[in-house]
């Protein structure tokens, strides 16, 4: 089943990419070889330079793919592994893959402004404002959700812990020979990389970090985010950021042979109920809800962040656009269908062995009402996926413990990176909103957008939130809000096709539809969200929060769907021109 | 060498007493230049003798100059764009001219040249004294400033410097030397101190600063003020000591110049006496310090070499 | 056999140049804002801010090519910071 799943999976990105890909390439985006991209038109070798196509697939796809494709289809196996799946690829097909390669084209087209700023051009400059001023909201969200991924990690397995720890001090010895000595960069590499497994290895060997309690790793975290995100890139973030990849490739490689000549059954049933107890142990339906559990991995509104803030910029021609936005993306998809088979092949063993109560999981429909509680009490929410990708690995010969460390260790590297950049994020956002004030109170306006003080508050916010929640209750929010940028994106996109590329009628539904789809799927979730699953959040610190972001969200959403009509309905301009 | 730099408000007397000095010593040293750095020149009046930005000789130790600043400052602003139109002639997005007339005026620009000038004199091997008569009070404090503040921002700009240049060393460690296109032009971007010209130039910038300072502050380098035996001008002279002494410059004397020495004084200025002598009471419990030497106010103004000997010999010493 | 081992030169080459841009991308970023910021302190005349001496400004300005170059180039980009920043770090 593995593999078969595995092949079927490959072969539905493969096909999307040939059939649907191809065509959105020359009916929407209508990509002309002959017209010079950013990059060559206004190549400054600083920040607008050419890439190799293959080389910017490379580092786009390590740029999206983070610990959201893993954590997300971990926690959606509740469900039963069908809909998940089906989600990941069809929902990738059609909304996320095209959301992605829209954004990255569209800012190409726009001299490789960002799509914050294309919808600012295309709808009403106070879109732009409210993306930003959500998008701190979205931040303090990352932080406290990511908080609570990588604590119950720590906290469930000290083997982990202290791996991660390890890999810390890899990262900054690596970062200290590779960009402090005259050693060379293979060199250093190859050292990076044997450190890397080492860490891995003593980890496993001498789990000496054993700090059961969840809250203390959570004021570990906020220890650490402070003071990493004051460090100079160069100590900590950027060797990490760049041993990260290594992980991320092997953990996608190994997996994916691993499945593939695994020849495993499922043993996890295909589906559960349609509202199994997932979020904030409610029941939860697959619509509207899917999206604010499997965000990246089917659709995620922070690669449009990172499509036209870098990659837009060092596309070398239009034609590859195709490949790294579109492709990009369906790896990412493809790493995530290898999570959901993991956990469909082993998931079950694993929850037996580590003590599950099976008489809660004997049905299909058990499982919708206790899955969820069973795997939090017993290995843990991501857990489910380190111990099924341990056992999954280990067919091709990697002892399963090991396979569990490195699983949990790929999953906290990009965690804690995560944390890092988004406390930097979160601190100039956090300047942006406050520039108002400067001119009615200079003296505040210093205080509060000082470095310290917005690195302090961004993590303390969300240290605030994270402390009484659960990843049940906590994951969502951070999806939700991803999944409204992508809204934004999207619209943008639909709005750019419709009224500057003009293309065929077909096609501007082609991106409206799934655009019209996302929005209403991603409100009402909001809106059940409001009403079912906050009120069930017991800890006031997290509720509250929560709460009011998620309100902000929703009025957000009816604002841009206003504009979004509005920019509709004036249709296609006569002359849609970059100034 | 020593140098002398006279300050004080315009109608003071100040040139006329530089030049006068000027005149004194040369008799005593070997060889004096009195120069000029007041954009009113009155030396040449005061020597009664046509003066120019060519140094003249006046007599066997005696010589003066009148600089034009002006001239200076376009001469300096054109040497820069010739520089600059050899490095950025590609940068054609750059409309140069107009930065240029923003130079042209902005704050600094004069006591700028007015030190060049003044670093330009005192390299002179020719002359072992130099006379200074200083542009207006506000200018000249700026000038002897310049130093402490250029050292502020140059030592701040070296530190940047510095982490570009380190984080560059990072990079190049990785890529190799980065060699950065600028229109046609391949440009090598170093990351070593010795070979990065921005570093050189603050670097040689920092020391010429240096040397500047300790020289303003140095033994050799006296400072006196032209003043009236008048109210204002006396918190005029404090506010300039009070300056001075925060760039480490001492006042060494006060030039008390117009004082009327009358025996017989008429009604109408019975009051004017009363506040001369009021502020001659003052200013020897301020300027404890300082040498105080009084000038009467003279029936006409001493013209041409003769004459300020005279004027030399009777008050000045 | 040529053609193979010429595109195998090229796809691991494009995979060592890959790691290499991976591997100091962020630096670099630092290393332009930093660049700028110099730049912009030095050239503080032009926009208003407080700037060195001029006498500073007058001799640094000559060898300055590349900060002036850079400056130009970022003040195209003001009204979308977000993008810039933003887009540097991985977040998901």
């Amino acid at each position: 089943m593995t593999a078969l799943l595995a092949i079927i999976g490959g072969a539905i990105y493969i096909i999307g990419y040939m059939v649907y890909g191809k065509r959105l390439e020359k009916e929407v985006v209508k990509a002309d070889p002959n017209r010079p991209t950013p990059a060559v038109k206004l190549r400054d070798n600083v920040d607008y330079m050419p890439a190799n196509k293959f080389v910017l697939y490379g580092h786009h796809f390590a740029s999206i793919a983070g610990a959201g494709p893993i954590v997300g289809p971990a926690l959606a196996v509740v469900w039963g592994w069908l809909p998940s799946i089906l989600w990941i690829w069809f929902g990738n097909l059609f909304i996320g893959s095209v959301h992605d390669y829209l954004a990255l084209m569209a800012s190409v087209r726009y001299d490789g402004k960002s799509v914050q700023w294309i919808s600012g051009k295309l709808m009403t400059p106070k879109t732009k404002y409210a993306f930003e001023l959500f998008v701190y909201f979205a931040l303090l969200l990352v932080i406290a959700a990511f908080m609570n991924v990588f604590g119950g990690l720590a906290a469930a397995d000290p083997k982990i812990a202290t791996a991660s720890i390890l890999f810390i001090i890899v990262a900054m010895i690596e970062g200290y020979i590779m960009y402090r000595t005259k050693m060379s960069f293979s060199a250093a590499s190859i050292i990076g990389v044997i450190l890397l497994v080492l860490a891995i290895v003593l980890g496993f060997q001498f789990p000496f970090i054993k700090i059961a309690n969840i809250k203390t790793w959570y004021v570990i975290q906020f220890v650490y985010v402070i003071i990493a995100a004051s460090l100079p890139v160069w100590i900590l973030l950027q060797p990490r950021d760049y041993l990260n990849a290594y992980i991320l490739w092997f953990g996608l490689i190994i997996g994916a042979i691993a499945a593939l000549i695994a020849f495993r059954g499922f043993t996890w049933p295909a589906f559960t109920v349609f509202s199994p107890n997932l979020i904030s142990g409610q029941p939860s339906p697959f619509w509207p809800t899917v999206p604010l559990i499997i965000a990246c991995g089917a659709l995620s509104g922070f690669h449009s962040i990172v499509a036209s803030g870098t990659s837009s910029k060092q596309l070398d021609n239009e034609l590859s656009g195709l490949l790294v936005g579109y492709g990009g993306m369906f790896t990412e998809g493809f790493l995530s269908t290898i999570v959901v088979l993991s956990i469909a092949a082993f998931g079950m063993t694993v929850l037996k062995e580590a003590g599950g109560d099976m008489a809660k999981l004997a049905s299909p429909a058990l499982i919708g009402k206790y899955g969820a509680g069973q795997i939090g009490a017993t290995v843990g929410k991501v857990g489910i996926f380190t111990h099924s990708f341990g056992k999954l690995v280990n067919v091709i010969g990697i002892p399963e413990k090991l396979g569990v460390t490195f699983g949990g260790l790929w999953v906290s590297a990009f965690v804690l990176t995560t944390l890092d950049t988004s406390n930097r994020l979160a601190r100039f956002a956090w300047g942006e909103i406050w520039e108002p004030v400067k001119k009615t109170s200079e003296g505040f306006y210093k205080f509060i957008a000082n470095k310290w003080v917005g690195s302090i508050i961004a993590a303390a916010l969300g240290m605030l939130i994270v402390w009484g929640g659960t990843l049940g209750s906590l994951w969502p929010g951070f999806a939700g809000a991803n999944q409204m940028l992508a809204s934004i994106a999207m619209i943008t996109a639909a709005v750019w096709v419709r009224n500057v590329q003009k293309a065929k009628k077909a096609w501007q539904y082609a991106v409206l539809i799934p655009a019209l789809f996302l929005w209403i799927t991603v409100t009402v979730a909001l809106i059940w969200y409001l009403f079912v699953a906050v009120p069930a959040i017991k800890a006031a610190t997290t509720k509250y929060p929560v709460a009011i972001f998620t309100i902000i969200m929703i009025i957000l959403n009816f604002i841009l769907i206003g504009d979004f009509f509005s920019a509709f309905r004036k249709g296609p301009k006569p002359e849609a021109e970059v100034k | 060498m020593k140098t002398y730099f006279f300050l004080g408000k315009g109608g003071v007397g100040k040139t006329t007493i530089a030049a006068s000095f000027g005149v004194g010593i040369s008799i005593e040293k070997r060889s004096v230049l009195v120069v000029s750095l007041d954009p009113a020149h009155n030396l040449g009046d005061a020597f009664n003798l046509p003066l120019s930005n060519k140094i003249k000789k006046i007599s066997d130790n005696l010589s003066a100059v009148e600089v034009d600043i002006e001239k200076m400052i376009k001469e300096y602003l054109n040497e820069l764009a010739y520089k600059m139109k050899n490095t950025y002639r590609y940068l054609t997005t750059f409309n140069l001219d107009r930065y240029f007339d923003i130079l042209r005026h902005s704050p600094g620009i004069e006591e700028y040249a007015v030190l060049e000038a003044i670093k330009r004199f005192i390299r002179l091997k020719e002359f072992d004294t130099i006379v200074f008569d200083t542009p207006p009070t506000g200018i000249t404090i700026r000038v002897f400033a310049m130093p402490k503040l250029s050292l502020l921002w140059t030592d701040r700009l070296i530190k940047m410097r510095r982490r570009i240049l380190d984080r560059r060393k990072m990079v190049e460690n990785v890529k190799g030397r980065f060699e950065a296109k600028i229109e046609e032009e391949t440009v090598v971007l170093t990351s070593d101190e010795k070979e990065d010209d921005v570093m050189n130039e603050l670097v040689r910038y920092r020391s010429e600063m240096e040397e500047l300072r300790n020289f303003f502050s140095s033994e050799d380098t006296i400072v006196d003020v032209v003043t009236m035996p008048e109210e204002l001008a006396l918190f005029e002279t404090k506010r300039i000591s009070e300056s001075l002494s925060e760039f480490k410059i001492k006042l060494r004397t006060i030039f008390l110049n117009k004082v009327i020495q009358c025996k017989k004084p008429p009604e109408g200025i019975k009051g004017k006496i009363k506040e001369q002598e009021e502020v001659l009471k003052k200013m020897g419990e301020e300027f404890r310090g300082t040498q105080i030497k009084e000038i009467p106010l003279l029936e006409h103004s001493p013209r041409g070499t003769e004459e300020l000997k005279e004027l030399y010999n009777n008050y000045l010493t | 056999m040529k053609k193979l081992s010429d595109l195998l030169g090229r796809f691991f080459g494009g995979i060592d140049e890959g790691l290499k841009e991976a591997s100091v991308s962020l630096i670099e970023k630092e290393l332009e804002e930093t660049e700028n910021v110099f730049a912009l302190l030095t050239m503080g005349f032009l926009s208003g801010i407080p700037s060195p001496p001029t006498g500073l400004v007058l001799r640094l300005l000559p060898y300055m090519q590349r900060e002036i170059y850079v400056m130009m180039l970022r003040s195209k980009n003001l009204d979308d910071v977000f993008a810039e920043t933003a887009g540097t770090f991985d977040i998901d």
